[in-house]
């Protein structure tokens, strides 16, 4: 481990106050003796960074998918009061809403004999890659459907099924999203993105249950071994992008005019209650309620592919849950005994609220909210649950994936693209993408290992392991 | 081109030198348009830009965000810019060919520019420039 941290729990280190100057609270991060080699100094001194921003509460945390990203580390959280705390687009990144969603379909591994063909169908359905353009015309009514309606928008269009909103994350539509703080050319850039995967290490994939932990959660979210299910992964694309960049720069402005000191620029920030606070805050929600949307339309996408091919109903492939792991959200939370309305910013992080928490289907509620945990390209992914004793140690929180280790310079340096799909086609794990360079870029091997990252997890109690996927087959942006 | 792409695990951190800051400017655009789509050549559309900011690096961030901007929207690849900066004003001319994806395949989406360790020193008779793009 490096100098510095200490141990306060089999699986949790503490980061002092002191480490960097100005720290109001100490940093805590979770992670295993294997993997503590690969922690970088970076990464620390963010979740220190994190730590000397004005109202941020009990700790600045990290998951055990930390590494070093811009402004929060990767696999931050941060939970700031909303009377004296603030909000910051650095807490939440470029892509908000950036998310993950499974559904299932009855079918059985068995029942996969024309893989490539089903592959090539997935990536004709729906368009991939940089530059790629939505099949469907928005107007720009139907733009501000999506900002304040969100999944709902996509169901009433015709993109899905009522009982698919409340298997999302706040029904797929934050409250107090503000179409005024969306700027025209944010809009610009989202009306043609719509129902588009984008690129970078966002996917689509077909997948195969392989492994049960616990047989009630299980069968609560209607898994059963060797189930077919489809893993989405995209986010808000460029429109959450300009929401981003514009709102950063007017935080910049407001960071200065409300006298907030801070070690990094990129974790600019405006006191929640604050008129700029407010407005990032409104156009955050509006970019999640895009991204929710955008997910619908996708799995919609899918849904007709798969009903199309196989004998099965559109109505038999059930949404288990979509999570937002790039988000900043109002919620409350019980801090040293007393109740607290906090702004939690989540940054490759993942929500895990305990059994019984509010907005939950009712079949899930005795095992808590379901947590989706998308391996690397070609590995596991898992499903786990929320517990309350993340409720108690991590607002709430457990890891958003693996956690990359190798950079890409590296990785292009290490392995081709080419190399990375036939080693993979070798077990039987066909990749689909616009080029094989998107390929080489998110190999398995430039990722902490998914299997060691949720043991992590579940061992710490922040979450409980349910049940293990294995890809079939992986289509990239 | 003179750029190179330095370690950063999760996003693309690249460095950027030129003999004048409008050079410096011009480079960094065509930089993040190598990144975004790996082949870009010379093109014949032409689009102005201007941008404000409170200080240099600001102004770079602000411009690059601009060039992400305009390249998604009018799907044009920026090949290059001719830039005048006034203080904290920038105004570019920029030249570019209009996307292909056949031809224009291979790079990487760039979601947004950086305020994390972005600098710009002068060092000898050259302007570099470090930023982060997140990908």
């Amino acid at each position: 481990m490096l100098p510095g941290i200490k141990r306060v729990a089999p699986f949790e280190w503490e980061v002092p106050i002191g480490t960097v100057p100005g720290m109001r609270v100490p940093g805590r991060f979770f992670l295993s003796d294997e993997l503590a080699k690969t922690l970088e100094e970076g990464a620390v001194q963010q979740l220190a960074n994190v730590a000397t921003m004005p109202g941020i509460v009990k700790n600045s945390l990290a998951m055990p998918d930390i590494h070093w990203g811009y402004g929060f580390p990767i696999g931050g959280v941060a939970a700031f009061s909303i009377e004296e705390g603030v909000i910051s687009p650095g807490g939440v990144g470029f892509d908000i809403n950036c998310g993950v969603r499974i559904l299932t379909t009855p079918l059985h591994e068995k029942d996969i004999v024309k893989k490539r063909e089903l592959i090539e169908r997935l990536f004709n359905a729906v368009p991939t890659g940089v530059g790629a353009k939505s099949t469907m015309r928005l107007s720009p009514k139907e733009l501000e459907g999506m900002l304040i309606r969100g999944a709902k928008w996509a169901v009433d269009q015709g993109f899905g099924m009522e009982s698919d909103l409340v298997h999302c994350e706040e029904q797929g539509a934050m409250a107090g999203a503000d179409p005024s703080a969306v700027s025209a050319k944010a809009r610009q850039r989202g009306m043609p993105q719509s129902g588009t995967l984008g690129a970078g290490n966002h996917f689509l994939e077909i997948q195969t249950v392989r492994e049960i932990f616990q047989e009630g959660a299980a069968g609560a979210y209607g898994l059963f071994p060797g189930q077919i299910c489809i893993m989405i992964h995209c986010g808000s694309r460029g429109l959450g992008h300009q929401v981003c960049t514009e709102h950063l720069k007017v935080l910049e402005g407001a960071t200065k005019k409300y006298g907030i000191v801070l070690p990094d620029r990129q974790l600019a920030c405006a006191p929640i209650t604050s008129s700029e606070g407010r407005a990032y805050f409104g156009a955050m929600a509006a970019s999640s309620n895009y991204a929710w949307a955008n997910r619908q339309v996708i799995m919609h996408m899918v849904r007709k592919v798969f009903s199309g091919m196989f004998d099965i109903q559109y109505e038999e492939m059930n949404l288990v849950y979509d999570v937002a792991h790039n988000v900043a959200k109002r919620e409350e939370h019980v801090v040293d005994g007393r109740q607290m309305k906090l702004c939690v910013h989540r940054k490759g992080a993942t929500r895990a609220f305990g059994p019984g928490c509010a907005d939950l289907p009712r079949e899930y509620a005795p095992w808590g909210q379901p947590v989706i945990i998308p391996g690397s390209m070609g590995t596991s992914s898992y499903l786990l649950h929320g517990t309350n004793e993340a409720m108690v140690r991590t607002f709430g929180s457990t890891c958003h994936g693996s956690g990359r280790i190798m950079s890409r310079t590296k990785a292009k340096k290490a392995l081709s693209g080419r190399e990375v799909r036939e080693s993979l086609a070798a077990e039987g794990i066909i990749i689909r993408a616009p080029h094989d360079g998107a390929i080489a870029d998110e190999a398995p091997e430039v990722y902490k290992p998914s299997d060691e990252v949720v043991r992590i997890v579940d061992s710490a109690g922040i979450s409980r392991l349910v049940a293990r996927f294995v890809p079939l087959g992986v289509i990239k942006g | 081109m003179s750029f190179e792409e330095l370690e950063h695990t999760a996003d693309i951190r690249i460095r950027v030198r030129g003999t004048t800051l409008e050079e410096l400017f011009s480079e960094a655009a065509r930089a993040l348009m190598t990144i975004v789509y790996k082949n870009i050549n010379q093109g014949n559309i032409r689009r102005h830009v201007e941008v404000d900011a409170d200080d240099t690096p600001s102004l770079i961030r602000e411009f690059l965000s601009e060039i992400l901007f305009v390249s998604e929207v009018e799907e044009m690849v920026i090949t290059g810019a001719d830039i005048h900066i006034a203080g904290n004003h920038l105004t570019a001319n920029l030249t570019g060919e209009p996307f292909s994806t056949m031809k224009h395949c291979g790079g990487r989406e760039v979601k947004g520019v950086s305020y994390s360790d972005l600098t710009i020193r002068h060092e000898g008779d050259s302007y570099i420039l470090e930023v982060i793009f997140d990908v």
